[in-house]
């Protein structure tokens, strides 16, 4: 199987109908390989969404992908160069902490990931709720790239790969050491260095490298670095200056490049000049053009050397001799014998789970892992230390996050002010209860005071009054019985306001009680204590008070 | 950072081979494993200690450096979390356990390492011991001759060996009640019933397993007992011959080196001296271990940021100041430099196989490799 099974995305409709829109994270070929088969053979015509220096670097990656296996190797069943530019008019860049809105609920945004050139990190947001997917990043600057950084979103997921997660990289400085150590060594015995590179990235990086080393130990050996190589890095670097770190911008805006003290620009007839020298040319997988040339002059002596610094594919020269093959079949079946040294170095981020971790805040962790083997350790890591969970499903499986959406309130300033003039300030330790209503309005959602809620909503307010009738024995008029009520009520409610009226009713605070006389029954009295609902306690109260009836002497 | 450029570039000269790491935590110990595997564990006061056992490079596990593989870095095959700090972790031979000590007192852990299902070290069990008055942590060896078997004590007179999966006692160390209560500096087993004492005094003890009753005295401290603190490294005996005759070599905070053949321990193989910083930093990290492919070759460190290598062949017994064959410096430019404290290294080992290779870690966290090359002469 060449491409990833697609039908595992949905296999009722179409992907264009399934899926928002696509997001590739770097121009590796492992995270950008598929794509023209995905969008053109088995078809998807939504967006694709990466980021600047990736749309431009990653037609050239597919494209020689594409000659290698079809011209090279033979397949069939592969995309063609048409399809890699129809892909690519669906591509949408994007630029770092752009906020991108796919559709009305469905928003991206890139974050700097470090890696190579263009390489980014991305949060998906709806509404409230997030994940960040990392791709590929590296938590320590290099030469020429930055580290990867991410804000404090906290996303409700983090997804990360998690095969290099508890890999102790050996420092920089040392794998730096082991190269020079190679070069000068190889140079020491009179042999040539060959690196094949890719215009980008490395590149760069280990001349500047050998540039200082050089400078240091007064070495006299030549460095060259192919003329194809400096046009397209210099048409490159000046598009995506932004992207790569202080250092390159620094050189960049001082002199182009490639002016270099040590390092010249190379000529295809000084691979033949004697002598020890180091050559940087292209292509980076030794598939064609100047590096394979080099190589086949070279690659008949033992004292010379090439050091590979990246992932060749398959089917390359590069690949056979990291493979260890000693004898290749080139053009016109002639057999190269493999005398030189062969090198790789190793390049490796450090992934800085932790790190990532701790900077982003996310509320839940998926690790993505090749291995079968589990990684109990780390989850138990993480888990330990943030507080959170952390997931590792196996390819297929579903796994479902349960998400705490936060839903913000406004509060109106009024209501707060009237809130906390009532009583003593609200503390942490004693939260005090607050009446608000909740308005749900064109998706915001706001805290007011009733008042205010009504005369929006042009409501009038309705008043709830509750009236009781309690019946007392008393033969004597009403005024008098009245009266009666009255003094007994002034006498046992002394902390309220208990007042007798004109028109014969009496009130306590809000309340209202009046008396009747009885339809039926001249010797009993209907008490009608009446009270809106807001005073339900005392008015509750009152009607027991009452109920227990008046006592028997007479004031 | 010049002085660390500088270094570095002397170091193409002064190593074949040179990887430097950084743990998330600094480690006391370094341990080897069956299939060249090799442990670490953190030591600090809180809880969350890591306990890893690694993968090394496969640049270390080959004894020639292969050109085709690129790979330099170390990969956690398992790892487990302690509550209490580790000072001492010894592997049980023949199982798949491993023992753990360290503060606040001379209790000993038991875990289970099965890689192959689970990369989690489990915890398994604890011997406890009786804890007295002024008992630090327990200094430990394993053994699995009869059966799987670690010995332990922080102090000469709670010495003991306990069967580990049963966590039976089998043997405990009988003492005069004058010498008592010193503290241990380092154990061993020279073989299935010899076993070799140190004191922090410098003093050596023997002691046969098939005698309970009994603890030999076999070699007096050094010198005039002051504030100096002894530790000991041994060398394990060639196959078929006796393991007494491998010379056990004793280290004191002041640098000196004693080294001794238990054969004829009435007077000392070598005595030198090594040149160490003063006032010295205290004996916490003292260590020396003799190499296992180099006749005479031992490694001291603790002192300072540094590993020094001893060709102690040349050596008499006059006591006088010995010329190391290498320092290993790397420790001291790898950190941000600047007003931090210049690290301590906590703990040397040697590669089994590769004669030159050394493994050092120190408190900063850095753990090094390196292959040092031979000054005299050869080099070109």
């Amino acid at each position: 199987r060449r491409f990833p099974d697609f039908s595992y995305i949905t296999q009722n409709g179409r992907l264009t109908d399934f899926l928002d829109c696509v997001i590739i994270s770097h121009f590796h070929l492992d995270h950008c390989g598929a794509l023209p088969y995905f969008s053109e053979m088995v078809g998807y015509d939504g967006p694709i969404y990466m980021t600047h220096p990736t749309k431009a670097i990653c037609p050239i990656l597919l494209e020689d992908y594409r000659k290698i296996t079809v011209d090279k190797k033979g397949e069939t069943n592969f995309f063609t160069s048409q399809m890699i530019k129809d892909c690519m008019k669906k591509v949408v860049a994007v630029h770092l902490h752009q906020t991108v809105q796919v559709d009305e609920e469905l928003e991206i945004k890139a974050y700097y990931a470090g890696h190579v050139l263009g390489a980014a990190m991305f949060q998906i947001k709806v509404g409230c709720e997030s994940v960040v997917y990392t791709g590929d990043y590296n938590m320590t600057p290099d030469r020429h790239l930055g580290a990867a950084w991410l804000d404090k979103c906290r996303p409700d997921l983090l997804i990360t790969e998690s095969t290099y997660a508890t890999t102790i990289r050996d420092s920089k400085r040392c794998r730096e050491r082991d190269f020079l150590k190679k070069v000068h060594e190889t140079v020491e015995r009179g042999g040539k260095v060959l690196i094949p590179v890719f215009a980008l990235g490395r590149a760069q990086e280990l001349c500047i490298l050998l540039e200082t080393f050089w400078e240091r130990m007064n070495l006299k050996a030549p460095i060259y670095f192919s003329t194809g190589l400096t046009e397209k890095a210099n048409h490159y670097y000046k598009l995506f200056i932004t992207w790569t770190n202080q250092k390159i911008r620094k050189t960049f805006v001082q002199r182009n490049m490639f002016e270099f003290k040590h390092i010249k620009a190379f000529d295809r007839a000084f691979a033949d000049n004697p002598g020890p020298m180091v050559v940087f040319a292209t292509p980076g997988m030794l598939h064609a053009g100047q590096s394979l040339q080099i190589f086949r002059k070279w690659a008949g002596n033992e004292k010379n050397m090439v050091i590979m610094p990246g992932y060749c594919v398959q089917g390359t020269v590069g690949h056979k001799i990291l493979s260890g093959q000693r004898k290749l079949e080139m053009e016109g079946r002639q057999i190269l014998e493999v005398k030189l040294q062969v090198e790789p170095i190793a390049h490796a981020d450090a992934k800085g789970i932790m790190q990532l971790i701790r900077q982003a805040e996310p509320r839940n962790v998926l690790l993505v892992h090749g291995e079968a083997k589990k990684m109990e350790f780390l989850k138990q890591k993480i888990e330990q230390e943030f507080h959170v969970s952390c997931f590792m499903p196996a390819n297929g499986e579903t796994t479902t996050i349960l998400t705490n959406p936060c839903i913000p309130v406004d509060i109106s300033l009024g209501l707060l002010k009237r809130e906390t003039a009532i009583g003593a300030a609200p503390d942490a330790k004693r939260p005090r209860l607050m009446h608000g209503t909740l308005l749900m309005k064109d998706n915001s959602f706001r805290l007011v005071s009733p008042e205010q809620a009504l005369k929006e909503l042009g409501l009038a307010e309705h008043q709830l009054r509750f009236t009781c009738r309690v019946h007392i024995q008393d033969p004597r008029k009403e005024h008098e019985t009245v009266l009666r009520v009255y003094n007994h009520l002034k006498g046992v409610l002394k902390d309220y306001s208990v007042q007798h009226l004109p028109d014969g009713s009496i009130t306590v605070e809000s309340i209202l009680i009046q008396a009747t006389a009885h339809s039926e029954d001249q010797g009993t009295k209907v008490l009608l204590v009446s009270w809106t609902y807001q005073d339900e306690e005392l008015g509750s109260y009152l009607t027991s008070l009452l109920k227990k009836g008046l006592p028997q002497s007479t004031p | 950072m010049e002085a660390a450029d500088e270094w570095l570039l002397q170091s193409l000269r002064l190593y074949r081979d040179l990887h430097t790491f950084e743990l998330q935590a600094p480690t006391r110990l370094i341990e080897w494993a069956r299939g060249n595997r090799v442990c670490v564990a953190g030591y600090g006061q809180c809880d969350g200690n890591e306990i890893l056992q690694l993968i090394p490079p496969p640049t270390l596990l080959t004894k020639e450096t292969q050109g085709l593989c690129p790979e330099r870095d170390f990969k956690v095959e398992c790892g487990g979390f302690s509550e209490r700090p580790v000072y001492s972790l010894k592997y049980v031979p023949d199982t798949s356990l491993l023992v753990t000590s360290g503060p606040p007192d001379s209790s000993l852990q038991v875990w289970q390492v099965s890689a192959e299902d689970s990369d989690v070290i489990k915890s398994v069990s604890t011997i406890a011991t009786e804890n007295g008055t002024g008992q630090s942590w327990a200094k430990i060896a394993t053994i699995s001759a009869r059966a799987p078997w670690v010995l332990h004590g922080s102090r000469l007179d709670r010495v003991q060996i306990t069967e580990v999966e049963s966590r039976k006692n089998v043997y405990t160390a009988a003492i005069q009640a004058s010498r008592g209560s010193e503290e241990l500096g380092s154990l061993a087993f020279l073989d299935c019933n010899l076993l070799l004492l140190c004191c922090a005094t410098g003093r050596l003890c023997l002691a046969d397993t098939r005698q309970p009753q009994s603890l030999v005295e076999a070699v007096p401290a050094p010198s005039a007992p002051c504030s100096e603190h002894w530790c000991m490294g041994t060398r394990h005996a060639a196959q078929g011959s006796e393991p007494s005759s491998q010379p056990v070599a004793r280290l004191s905070s002041r640098g000196l080196l004693a080294l001794t053949d238990l054969r004829k321990t009435s007077e000392f193989l070598a005595l030198a001296k090594a040149r160490v910083p003063s006032p010295g930093s205290g004996a916490e990290f003292l260590c020396v271990s003799w190499a296992p492919a180099l006749e005479g070759y031992l490694a001291v460190s603790g002192f300072d940021g540094t590993v020094h290598v001893y060709d102690t062949q040349s050596w008499d017994s006059s006591g006088k100041e010995a010329e190391p064959i290498f320092v290993h410096k790397g420790h001291i430019f790898g950190g941000a430099g600047g007003s931090r404290d210049p690290p301590l290294v906590t703990v040397h080992t040697w590669h089994l196989q590769k004669p030159r290779t050394l493994l050092s870690a120190a408190s900063d966290g850095s753990l090094h490799v390196w292959d040092w090359v031979q000054p005299c002469g050869k080099c070109g």
